[in-house]
C-alpha cells in the first residue's frame, strides 16, 4: 500500500499541485481555528488561576465575599480560631497610573508586619527587616513596585507616581522594589505592594477587608476548619480553597468560552466539505487510472485504502501546519479575549500561551479525522469502479440513485435537526442545552449540504432552460458546468452556504443584541449624563469614587438631579453575581426598570420602600428564582434574606445580577462607593457648560469621563461588538476555507471541459468569451451558495438568537433581522467568487489549443 | 493560398526533444482539395494545426493569402480563425448542451452577430448538409454521421475559404464515412474552398484532388493527383 502510495498518489498530489496546496490550506486553517481558540480558553483559566495561586500565596482557605469585602472585625475572628496558624489581611483592586495612560496596577494592601507568613515578598536589597518596615509603613505615601514595571517606566526608589484613587489622584513614593518573585509575578509584574490602611483608602474601601488569607495548623483537617469557620462567620463571607475561587471564574466565562468553541468548529466543518471535494474531484478524474489499477490486480480495498491514506496524508500535513499556524492565531487572539474578558468580566494576566497535549491532539484528531471522514465516501465510489472503467472517457454521470439517497439522508437530518432541541433533557445544564442547540443546528446545516447538489442541478436546469430563448452561450455554458457535475458544485455550494449561514447567525445575533441592547440603555439610563472615572463605562475597568463629589455635581448650575450607581461582584449560592444599587426614590420620578413582566414604576416604588430586591432574568433562569421569592445574600453584615419584586432585563453580565435601592444596600454592605453618577438636568440646561464646570472643577483629579447619553449607548455597543470580534475572525476562516473550495471547483471544471475549451478557441471563441464562462460559473456557485446560505442563516439566527442564546445567558434579546446586511452577504460572497474565478478563467483560456483538443 | 516556408515543429526540449515536423515546405492553392497521409506520429495533425492557426512552428513560417499567420498575436489570430478557417475533428467536439441548430450559431454569435442572422445562417447550413429536419436535436439524439454533417457546418458559419478536417471518418462507420466525404468534396467543388484534410485511410485520401505522404516529420515522395 505504502508503494502503491508513492507509485500513484504523491505523483498525483504533485501534478495537481494548486489542489494540494488549497486544501492542505483550507485543513490548515480549521485546525488554526480550533486550536488557537483551545489555547486561548485554556490560557485565560490558567492564568486566571495562576493569579489566584500568586496572590494567595502559601493561603490553604481565603476568607472573602466578592467586592463586598469584609468587615475588618472579622479578622480577628478568623485569626483567632482555633486551628489557624497564621492570618493575613488584605485588600485588593486595580488602579490606573495617572500619568502613563494604558498601565494599570494591581495593588495589594497587605499588613507588612504579618503577611510575610503567607506570601513571599523578595525585597531588592534583602528582606524588610523590622526597621527598614516601619520605614516603608510609617509614611502614608509608601508604595512598592517590582522591579520590571520600575525599570520599564523610569521610576527608580524614591520617585514619585500618580495613581487615580477613589479619592482622586494621589502621589505615592516608590520606597522598595519587588524582586520579581512569588506574588509579584501576578499580573506581568504589574503589582504594587502598599500597608493596609494606604491600600484600603486609595481603593475606597476603609474599614474593609477583601481577603482574608489563612494557613492551618499542622495536622488541622482542613474541610472541618473550613465548615467552621464558615459557621463563625454567619454568611457575612465565604471560607473557601483558593481553587475555589478559579472554578467560579470558569463558570462566570463558561457561556464565552463555549460560544467560542462552537465557532471554532464551524470552519472545521467547512474543512470537510473542501476535502470531500479535493478527494470526489481527484476520484473522477482518476477513474481511468483506477480502472487500469484494477486491471493489474488491484484489489477494491486496496483502492479504498488508497484514497483514505491520501487523504490522511493531507490530513496530517494539514494538522501539523494548522498546530503552528493556530499557536500563531493564538497570540494574535490572545490580546482580543482579554481584553473582551477586561471589559465585561475581570482583568487578566494572559500575556503568554502555548501548546498543551490536549490541543495537540485536539489538533491532529480534529484535522485526521475531518480528512478521513470527508474522505470515506468518495473512496468508496473509488473501489467500485471496476477494470472496464480503464477504456471509459466520460466523466461522471448523474445517478439517479445516488440524489434519491442524497435526499433522503438530507430530510431526515432536517426532521431530526429540531426534535434534538426540543427533546433535550430539562436536566441539562445552560452548557449542555446550549450544545444541544448547536448540535441542532449543525444537523440542521449537514442537511441543507446534501439537498444542495440537488438544488444545485434543479437551479441550474432551470436556469438553462430560461436561458435558451436567448442563446447566452457563456451563461448556458457557466450553467452546464454547474449541472454536469452537481454533487461537486453542491458541495462548493455547501461550503459557502455554512460559512455565510454561520456569519449571517452571528451578524443577527450582533445586530438583535445591538437593537435590544441600545434600547434596554435607553430605559435602564436614562441620564443626560453618566460620570465614571477612569473607563467610559461602569464595569471591571473604572475606579469607583466617593459620594461627596456626587454632591458637588448637584451645586452645578443646570443639574436637576445626582443618582449614585453601584455595581460589585458578589456570589449566590457560590457562583458568581452581581449587584447593582441606584437609589430607587430620588430616581423614581426619572428613571424606569425595563421588566420582563410586571410594572417598572410600581416595583421602583417598592424598592424605594425597602421591600425587597429585583433579579435579572439571567439570574432567575440560572438559580430558577423569580417574583415572590426570597434569595439569601452574604453581605458584610451578616446573610440577609431579601424578597424578590419582580425580574427585570439587564444585560450587564449573563452570571445574573441582583438590584437593590443604594439606601438599603449602603445600610446593609456598609459601602458608600459609586461606580458611575447620573445625572439628569433641568430642561434647557446648557448641557455642554455642565460638562465643562465637572471636567474643570473635578476632571484631571477623579481622571472623569462624561458621557452623554448617545455617547454611553456608543461606548456600550462597542464594548458589545469588541465581544464579537474573535466570533467575526474564526467565520472570516471560515470564509476562507469555503473561497478555497470554489477554486478547488474552478480549477476541476477546467480540467472537466478541457476538450470543450480547445473546440470553442477552435472556432473563434476569444480569451475574454472563456473566462466569462467560468466567471460566470463560479459567479452561479456564490448566488446559490449566498442565498441557501441566507435561508439557512435565517432560520438558525432565529433559533440562536431565541433560544441558544437565551439558554446558554438567560437573556432575552429581540430577533431583528438587518436587511441590509442580508443583501450584503450575499453580494459579497458573489463578489468573493468573482474574484477568485479569475486565476482559473484565466488559466482555461490561456489553455493550449492543440492539447487541449487532443485531451482525453 | 497556403504556403509553407521550411516549417519545424519540435516539442519538449533538451533530451525530451521530439521533432513532428522537420522542414516542411508546401503550397496548396485556392481550391484544392488535398489530404495529408501518413503513419501515426509522422506530424500530420501538427502540420493541420500549423495551417489552421491552432499552434506554432519552432521555425519557419506559415503564410495564408500572403499573410504570416504564424507570426500574429493570439487575438488577430483568433480573428483570423474565426474568418477563414473552418475545422472538423474526429470526435465531431460538438457541445451536447446546444441542439444542432446552436451548435452552428456557435461561432457567430461568439463573433457577435445577431441571434436571428445566426439562426437563419445556421438553418441555410444545416439544410445543405441535409439535416434541415434535425435542426432541435441535441448531439446526443444523432448519429456518428450526422454529428460530423452538424460539425461541418459548423466549420462552414463564416463561409471558410479553407476547411481543415482531421480525421474526419476516423471515428464513423464506412457508409457514414463516405457520405461525410462526399459532403466534404461537395463543399470543395460547390464554394472553390482549399480542403486540408488529414486521414489515415487511403481510400478516404483519394477523395482528394492532391495527396501528400508524410513520414517522420518529412514530405516523401511525388504528390499524385487524380
Amino acid at each position: 500500500m505504502i508503494s502503491l502510495l508513492g507509485f500513484v498518489s504523491l505523483r498525483h498530489l504533485a501534478r495537481h499541485r494548486l489542489r494540494t496546496a488549497l486544501t492542505l490550506c483550507g485543513i490548515v486553517l480549521g485546525v488554526a481555528a480550533i486550536t488557537a481558540i483551545g489555547m486561548v480558553n485554556r490560557t485565560v483559566l490558567q492564568s486566571f488561576q495562576r493569579t489566584i495561586d500568586l496572590v494567595a500565596g502559601k493561603a490553604v482557605l481565603q476568607v472573602t465575599n466578592g467586592e463586598s469585602g469584609v468587615k475588618e472585625s472579622v479578622f480577628p475572628v478568623v485569626r483567632d480560631a482555633p486551628g489557624v496558624a497564621a492570618a493575613a489581611a488584605s485588600v485588593e483592586g486595580f488602579l490606573p497610573m495617572t500619568e502613563f495612560p494604558g498601565e494599570r496596577l494591581f495593588l495589594l494592601g497587605v499588613d507588612f508586619l504579618t503577611d510575610a507568613f503567607l506570601r513571599d515578598h523578595q525585597f531588592a536589597g534583602g528582606a524588610l527587616e523590622r526597621e527598614r518596615g516601619l520605614d516603608f509603613i510609617a509614611p502614608a505615601d509608601s508604595i512598592a513596585l517590582t522591579e520590571s514595571l520600575a525599570r520599564r517606566l523610569g521610576l527608580a526608589l524614591g520617585a514619585r507616581v500618580a495613581l487615580t484613587t477613589a479619592e482622586g489622584v494621589k502621589r505615592y513614593t516608590v520606597r522598595a522594589l519587588l524582586k520579581e518573585e512569588g506574588t509579584a509575578r501576578a499580573f506581568g509584574g504589574n503589582i504594587a505592594l502598599m500597608d493596609l490602611p494606604v491600600a484600603q483608602l486609595a481603593l475606597g474601601k476603609w474599614g474593609k477587608l477583601d481577603t482574608v488569607d489563612l494557613t492551618v495548623e499542622q495536622g488541622q483537617d482542613i474541610e472541618a476548619l473550613r465548615r467552621r469557620l464558615a459557621d463563625r462567620l454567619g454568611g457575612a463571607a465565604q471560607v473557601e480553597r483558593p481553587s475555589k475561587r478559579g472554578e467560579q471564574v470558569e463558570s462566570l466565562i463558561a457561556s464565552f468560552r463555549v460560544g467560542l468553541f462552537f465557532v471554532s468548529l464551524v470552519a472545521l466543518f467547512v474543512g470537510v466539505f473542501l476535502i470531500y471535494n479535493t478527494v470526489s474531484v481527484s476520484v473522477v478524474q482518476r477513474r481511468r487510472e483506477i480502472g487500469i489499477l484494477r486491471c493489474l490486480g488491484t484489489a477494491r480495498g486496496q483502492i479504498m485504502k488508497l484514497f483514505l491514506f491520501e487523504a490522511l496524508a493531507l490530513g496530517l500535513a494539514g494538522a501539523l501546519g494548522g498546530l503552528l499556524a493556530g499557536v500563531l492565531l493564538a497570540k494574535a487572539a490572545l490580546g482580543a479575549v482579554t481584553q473582551t474578558i477586561g471589559n465585561l468580566f475581570f482583568h487578566i494576566d494572559a500575556s503568554g500561551t502555548s501548546l498543551s497535549w490536549r490541543e495537540v491532539g485536539l489538533g491532529l484528531g480534529g484535522g485526521i479525522g475531518v480528512a478521513v471522514i470527508a474522505a470515506l465516501q468518495p473512496a468508496w465510489e473509488a473501489a467500485r469502479i471496476g477494470p472496464a472503467e480503464s477504456a471509459r472517457q466520460e466523466p461522471w454521470r448523474k445517478d439517479a440513485r445516488r440524489f434519491s439517497r442524497l435526499a433522503l439522508a438530507a430530510l431526515s437530518l432536517l426532521a431530526v435537526a429540531p426534535l434534538v432541541w426540543f427533546f433535550s433533557p430539562g436536566h441539562f445544564t445552560p452548557v449542555q442545552k446550549f450544545s444541544a442547540g448547536m448540535t441542532s443546528m449543525f444537523l440542521f446545516l449537514l442537511g441543507v449540504c446534501l439537498l444542495s447538489p440537488l438544488i444545485t442541478l434543479l437551479a441550474s436546469g432551470a436556469i438553462l432552460r430560461a436561458l435558451r430563448a436567448g442563446f447566452c452561450v457563456s451563461a448556458r455554458l457557466a450553467c452546464d458546468g454547474l449541472a454536469r457535475n452537481p454533487v461537486r458544485s453542491g458541495m462548493t455550494v455547501s461550503t459557502l452556504m455554512i460559512s455565510l449561514a454561520a456569519i449571517f447567525t452571528v451578524a443577527v445575533l450582533v445586530h438583535s443584541v445591538r437593537v435590544s441592547l441600545l434600547s434596554w440603555v435607553d430605559q435602564m439610563v436614562s441620564a443626560d449624563l453618566v460620570v465614571h472615572s477612569s473607563a467610559p463605562t461602569a464595569g471591571s475597568l473604572n475606579v469607583p469614587l466617593k459620594e461627596e463629589i456626587g454632591a458637588a455635581f448637584k451645586e452645578i448650575p443646570g443639574v436637576k438631579l445626582v443618582d449614585f450607581y453601584r455595581l460589585i461582584r458578589s456570589t449566590y449560592q457560590g457562583k458568581p453575581i452581581l449587584i447593582e444599587s441606584f437609589s430607587a426614590r430620588a430616581a423614581r420620578a426619572v428613571r424606569s426598570l425595563p421588566m420582563v413582566a410586571g410594572d417598572g414604576q410600581e416595583t421602583l416604588r417598592r424598592m424605594a420602600a425597602g421591600e425587597g430586591v429585583v433579579v435579572s432574568e439571567s439570574f432567575e433562569s440560572k438559580f430558577g428564582k423569580g417574583r415572590g421569592d426570597t434569595l439569601e445574600l452574604p453581605t458584610p453584615s451578616g446573610a440577609v434574606s431579601f424578597r424578590i419584586l419582580g425580574v427585570y432585563v439587564d444585560y450587564s453580565s449573563d452570571a445574573g445580577s441582583v438590584l437593590l435601592d443604594r439606601a438599603l444596600y449602603s445600610k446593609l454592605w456598609g459601602d458608600r462607593l459609586v461606580d458611575a453618577f447620573d445625572l439628569w438636568l433641568e430642561p434647557g440646561a446648557d448641557r455642554d457648560a455642565v460638562i465643562r464646570e465637572i471636567k474643570e472643577k473635578y476632571g484631571e483629579r477623579y481622571q472623569l469621563f462624561v458621557n452623554t447619553h448617545a455617547e454611553l449607548k456608543q461606548a456600550v455597543v462597542g464594548i458589545m461588538e469588541q465581544s464579537f470580534r474573535v466570533n467575526y475572525a474564526v467565520e472570516v476562516i471560515a470564509v476562507i476555507v469555503a473561497i478555497f473550495s470554489v477554486i478547488n471547483t474552478l480549477i476541476a471544471s477546467v480540467l472537466d471541459r478541457t476538450r470543450e475549451i480547445g473546440v470553442l478557441r477552435a472556432i473563434g471563441a476569444t480569451e475574454g468569451q472563456l473566462k466569462a464562462i467560468f466567471v460566470l460559473e463560479a459567479a452561479g456557485m456564490g448566488l446559490l451558495g449566498g442565498l441557501l446560505g441566507l435561508i439557512a442563516g435565517t432560520i438558525m439566527s432565529y433559533q440562536h438568537v431565541v433560544y441558544n442564546t437565551k439558554v446558554l445567558t438567560g437573556w432575552t434579546f429581540q430577533y431583528s433581522y438587518p436587511p441590509g446586511v442580508a443583501a450584503a452577504c450575499v453580494l459579497l460572497t458573489v463578489a468573493l467568487c468573482l474574484i477568485v474565478a479569475y486565476a482559473p478563467a484565466r488559466r482555461a483560456a490561456q489553455l493550449n489549443i492543440v492539447k487541449a483538443i487532443a485531451y482525453e | 493560398m497556403i504556403r509553407l516556408l521550411d516549417v519545424h515543429k519540435v516539442y519538449g526540449q533538451g533530451s525530451n526533444e521530439v521533432t513532428a515536423l522537420a522542414g516542411v515546405s508546401l503550397e496548396i492553392a485556392r481550391g484544392d482539395f488535398v489530404s495529408i497521409i501518413g503513419p501515426s506520429g509522422s506530424g500530420k495533425s501538427t502540420l493541420l494545426h500549423l495551417i489552421g492557426g491552432l499552434d506554432r512552428p519552432t521555425r519557419g513560417d506559415v503564410l495564408i493569402d500572403g499573410r504570416i499567420i504564424s507570426r500574429l498575436p493570439d487575438r488577430d489570430l483568433t480573428r483570423f480563425r474565426r474568418a477563414k478557417i473552418g475545422f472538423v475533428f474526429q470526435f465531431f467536439n460538438l457541445l451536447p448542451l446546444l441542439t444542432a441548430r446552436e451548435n452552428v450559431m456557435l461561432p457567430l454569435v461568439l463573433d457577435g452577430r445577431g441571434r436571428a442572422e445566426a439562426a437563419a445562417r445556421a438553418n441555410a447550413l444545416l439544410e445543405r448538409v441535409g439535416l434541415g429536419g434535425r435542426a432541435e436535436h441535441t448531439p446526443d439524439q444523432l448519429s456518428g454521421g450526422e454529428m460530423q454533417r452538424v460539425a461541418i457546418a459548423r466549420a462552414l458559419a463564416f463561409s471558410p475559404s479553407i476547411l481543415l478536417a482531421d480525421e474526419p471518418t476516423g471515428n464513423l462507420d464506412s457508409k457514414s464515412g463516405e457520405a461525410v466525404l462526399d459532403l466534404i468534396r461537395r463543399v470543395n467543388r460547390e464554394e472553390r474552398c482549399t480542403v486540408v484534410m488529414v486521414t489515415h485511410n487511403e481510400r478516404a485520401a483519394r477523395y482528394a484532388g492532391r495527396i501528400v505522404y508524410l513520414s517522420d516529420g518529412t514530405i516523401v515522395g511525388a504528390p499524385s493527383s487524380r
